[in-house]
């Protein structure tokens, strides 16, 4: 099963976003495999996160990454 | 012949006297209960004016203490009924007493559910948004993720679609003025938007949890 998302930053208590922190050896779609089923749907993390990533193949070790 | 006389002159005086005295003490009490038929009257009044003035919103949060003080006012009006003005006077006041009461009450009631749904209006859209979301992007998934199979995700998009719905109605409620209805609507939203990220394997925000 996928490892427990993250929780996000603001008013915790009340934010339902959903956070992944990267890990070593992760790629956005093996993240996207773990959530979704599906490797192919790693542009929905990538365009969720385009605030802190320019290359979807760019992710960096504790980097929190929304997932939709 | 004349002492006979004389003491029959006497006995007439004497039960002249009393029958006046009688009369005197009849008027006096008549007095009396008219003065305190008044005040009496002025007190259900005032209580019962008090009583309707606040207890269409005291209904709402505190409906026994309402009917505590429709009692109380049908206890005055009984004993007012009855001709006991001194009981139907305080019960009256104790009317009054139990209104003052129930208003701080409800106004206390009302400022503390009304805190409780900006928390839940706060996070209930959040959660719902998020499940949306959620359910979004799994459509478009070729494979669902472990531990979520076809059944439970149609179970998940249903569930979905009822909290949508209940969260509308919470929301109705509450613009309609009834706090309590919509804060037990907002209650089964949560509990079930909580059952459904969990069946997706999203994380539960922390104030949802409990």
């Amino acid at each position: 099963m996928a490892d427990k998302p993250v929780q996000g930053k603001g008013d915790e208590a009340i934010d339902a976003t959903q956070w992944h922190e990267v890990k070593k050896g992760e790629t956005l779609s093996k993240i996207a495999k773990q959530y979704y089923g599906d490797p192919s749907l790693y542009t929905t993390i990538f365009e969720a996160n385009r605030d802190q990533l320019k290359d979807p193949n760019l992710i960096k070790i504790g980097q929190k990454l929304r997932i939709p | 012949m004349n002492r006979t006389t004389n003491r029959m002159e006497e006995n007439m005086t004497t039960k002249k006297i009393f029958s006046l005295a009688v009369a005197l003490l009849f008027a006096l009490s008549l007095g009396a209960c008219s003065q305190a038929k008044g005040p009496a009257e002025a007190a259900i009044k005032t209580a019962e004016d008090a009583l309707n003035a606040g207890k269409a919103d005291a209904l709402k949060y505190i409906p026994d203490q309402v009917k505590a003080a429709e009692d109380a006012l049908k206890a005055a009006k009984d004993a007012f009924a009855k001709g006991d003005y001194t009981a139907a006077t305080t019960a009256a006041t104790g009317v009054s007493t139990k209104v003052k009461d129930f208003v701080v009450a409800t106004a206390a009631k009302k400022a503390e559910l009304t805190k409780a749904w900006g928390e839940q209006s706060q996070m209930l859209p959040n959660m719902i948004a998020a499940i949306k979301s959620r359910v979004d992007v799994l459509s478009k998934s070729k494979k669902l993720p472990a531990n979520l199979d076809k059944e439970k995700f149609e179970s998940a998009k249903n569930g979905l679609a009822e909290i949508d719905k209940a969260w509308g109605e919470a929301s109705t409620a509450f613009k309609e003025g009834g706090l309590a209805d919509a804060l037990a609507k907002a209650k089964s939203v949560k509990e079930k938007a909580v059952e459904i990220m969990t069946t997706l394997g999203m994380q539960v925000p922390e104030a949802a949890k409990g």
